[in-house]
This record gives C-alpha cells, sequence and structure tokens, in this order.
C-alpha cells in the first residue's frame, strides 16, 4: 500500500480545512490502517469506534430510505467526528474541534476519499 | 450576506448597508467568547437560547437573565465581528459571492460596522502582525526561552506542535487576533517556533499488506467478492459460491 500518498491526502484534509485536529484511515472492521493524531487520541479506540458508527450509520439509512450514506457526523459541545465510507473495506475519520465547518469538510473530503479510494485499489 | 470560500473563509452579514455579523470557522464565535470568559455559563447561553423564540432575539434573552448588560453583549458582538472579518482575510480566500435570497440570519448582530471601516481595520490589523505567518497552516512548537507571564505560559502550554494559532485561539476560547498578535510577538522573541512538517504531521501506520480479501490461486483471473466468502471463514472446507 503507497502510504505516502495516503499521508499526502490526510496532510490535504488537515491544512485545508480550520478545526480538523486529526485524522484516520481505517479498514472497515476497525483496524487502523493509516493516523495522524495527537498524543491523547488512542488510534485503535478511534477506528474501532468509527466502524461501529459506520456500520449503524450505513443501516439507519438503508432502513430508513436516505439512500447512499454520505457521512456520520457525532456532534459535540466541544467539537465533532465524522466518519465516512472510502469502500467497502475502508473508511476515514476526521475528528474536529467546535470552529469546524462542516459544510467545508464535505466540500474538501468528497474529492479527497475517491483519490484515497483509488489510491487504496490495487 | 457575502459569502467567502476558502479556509477559513467566512459570511458576512449586512443589513442596511453596514455589516452587523461574521461569522467564521477561524475564530471563535460569540458563544464561545461569553461562556468561556465566564460572563455567563454554557447552561445560561442554552437557556437563552430557547428563550430568545419567545423573547424575540437572543440579546433580549440574555439581558432579561440579568447576568449580563446590554452594553457587554454589544461589546461581544462587536468585537466577534471584527474577529471574524479578520480570521477570514488571514486566511485563503478562493471565491466571493454575494448572496441576497438567504434567510440565514446571525445568532448575535451588532448595531452595525461600515464595511470601508471594517475593512481599514483589518487591514490594520494584519500589517501591525510583528513576526508575519499564518494562523492556519503554521503549526508552533515552544521556543528556546520560557515566557514568564500567565497568559503566554498558557500558549505554549497549547503548542504541541500540531496546532495553528487558530487552533490556539479556541483551546484557550479566546479570539483569533489577539491570540495571533501575541504569538506573532513570541515568534519574534524566540518563545515559540514554527513546528517543521515531521512534528505537525505525525503519520504511524501499522503495515498492512493490503485490505483485499483471499483471492484464488494466481493464473485463474477470477477475483472473490467479499459477498461470496463462506462464514466462518477459514473453516478449511471450501463452500465457495462463486465461479472457479
Amino acid at each position: 500500500m503507497d502510504y505516502d500518498a495516503l499521508a499526502a491526502e490526510l496532510r490535504k484534509v488537515r491544512e485545508n480545512v480550520a478545526g480538523v485536529t486529526d485524522t484516520v484511515i481505517a479498514a472497515s472492521d476497525g483496524i487502523p490502517i493509516l493516523t495522524d493524531v495527537a498524543k491523547n487520541v488512542e488510534p485503535s479506540h478511534i477506528s474501532a469506534l468509527a466502524a461501529a458508527d459506520l456500520g449503524i450509520a450505513r443501516q439507519a439509512a438503508e432502513v430508513v430510505g436516505l439512500g447512499a450514506l454520505r457521512q456520520t457526523v457525532v456532534f459535540g459541545s466541544e467539537g465533532y467526528m465524522a466518519v465516512y465510507s472510502i469502500s467497502r473495506t475502508a473508511l476515514m475519520v476526521v475528528l474536529g474541534d467546535k470552529g469546524l465547518n462542516l459544510g467545508r469538510l464535505l466540500h474538501e473530503t468528497r474529492p479527497a476519499i475517491e483519490r484515497i479510494g483509488s489510491i487504496m485499489t490495487p | 450576506m457575502l459569502r467567502v470560500s476558502g479556509n477559513a473563509g467566512g459570511v458576512f452579514h449586512l443589513h442596511e448597508g453596514v455589516v452587523v455579523a461574521v461569522e467564521s470557522a477561524g475564530s471563535p464565535g460569540v458563544e464561545t467568547l461569553l461562556v468561556s470568559s465566564g460572563v455567563i455559563s454554557a447552561q445560561e447561553w442554552y437557556a437563552a437560547l430557547v428563550e430568545s423564540v419567545a423573547a424575540g432575539s437572543l440579546r433580549d434573552a440574555l439581558v432579561a437573565r440579568g447576568s449580563v448588560g446590554p452594553a457587554e453583549v454589544e461589546a461581544v458582538a462587536l468585537a466577534a465581528l471584527h474577529d471574524g472579518a479578520f480570521a477570514t482575510a488571514a486566511g485563503d480566500v478562493e471565491e466571493c459571492v454575494i448572496d441576497t435570497e438567504s434567510t440565514d440570519v446571525p445568532l448575535l448582530p451588532a448595531n452595525g460596522i461600515a464595511p470601508a471601516l471594517l475593512l481599514e481595520k483589518v487591514a490594520g490589523l494584519l500589517d501591525a502582525l510583528t513576526v508575519p505567518f499564518s494562523p492556519y497552516r503554521d503549526r508552533l512548537v515552544p521556543g528556546r526561552r520560557t515566557p514568564s507571564s500567565e497568559e503566554r505560559r498558557e500558549i505554549v502550554a497549547h503548542a504541541t506542535g500540531r496546532r495553528s494559532a487558530r487552533d490556539i485561539a479556541f483551546a484557550t476560547g479566546r479570539s483569533l487576533h489577539p491570540v495571533t498578535a501575541e504569538i506573532s510577538r513570541m515568534l519574534g522573541e524566540e518563545l515559540l517556533d514554527i513546528a517543521p512538517p515531521a512534528t505537525a504531521f505525525s503519520f504511524s501506520h501499522w503495515g498492512l499488506p493490503s485490505l483485499r480479501p483471499r483471492a484464488p490461486g494466481p493464473g485463474s483471473g477470477k477475483e472473490l467478492d467479499w459477498t461470496t466468502t463462506p462464514w466462518p471463514p477459514n473453516c478449511g472446507k471450501s463452500e465457495r459460491t462463486s465461479p472457479e
């Protein structure tokens, strides 16, 4: 796997969206693949939570008839956790502080996810 | 309203020829400024939000609660307006769009400031930075020297190498401009340094060779799909449903 190319994509997301604090690419079963996180963030915990979160959100979207899942976001009083599906086998997590602009994040992550998806497809 | 897209970007709310509010992802909003400074508690803020429906405006609801006066509310709204404009101007501007149809109203509008005056003020704030740096792209680490004041020590404590001036402003609940100006002076006094990329970004991976599911032997030219893999996997007996 081309980790340098994946790292460049994660770096772009954090550089181009004010408020993004940490990023993680994980397998959809919750195993971390590549992380850029602060010391207080445990990559394996975040990956496992994101996998569960994405699974539930995807099922909710399907059961309620909301179409294809684009993102699922946890809103906290101090920040956000957004989870995106990269493919059936991988996901991306973005953590942000309370100033994060979610619209801007979606605008930046949508093309990034496509590129990450093609980097991960051998 | 004027929408400025970019990083951090911003939204300028205009009313009768004056700017009444500027919201930006680069600067803490009125809520953070009121709550972090201890003027009101988070509970009071949320209660005022609920009461603003009946009171007609958030400003009236806040004043009616009695813990903050009208002059103080106006001062905070104006500070947030200036800071939002500074945050937008200090970042990258990709596109500016005038939106006359939007029904979005700012939470706490100020009495307003003429656009030309605001522009002049923001240009002055940007020019006044002792050491020019980006409050978004440049991330900070402690410098060679140790600061003596409490305020500066707090900034250094937040300079983990991953945080920019904007991130430190949000972490401390203070406006972007004063934090950026202070960091600019501290860079000049070697109390802070710009973090190298290896510190600003800390990538780790676990060497996973591939995410692909087990594939049939070479030469078959066919791949297994996840859905066709028998469960439990690796059970020893092949019951694959895909054509071999």
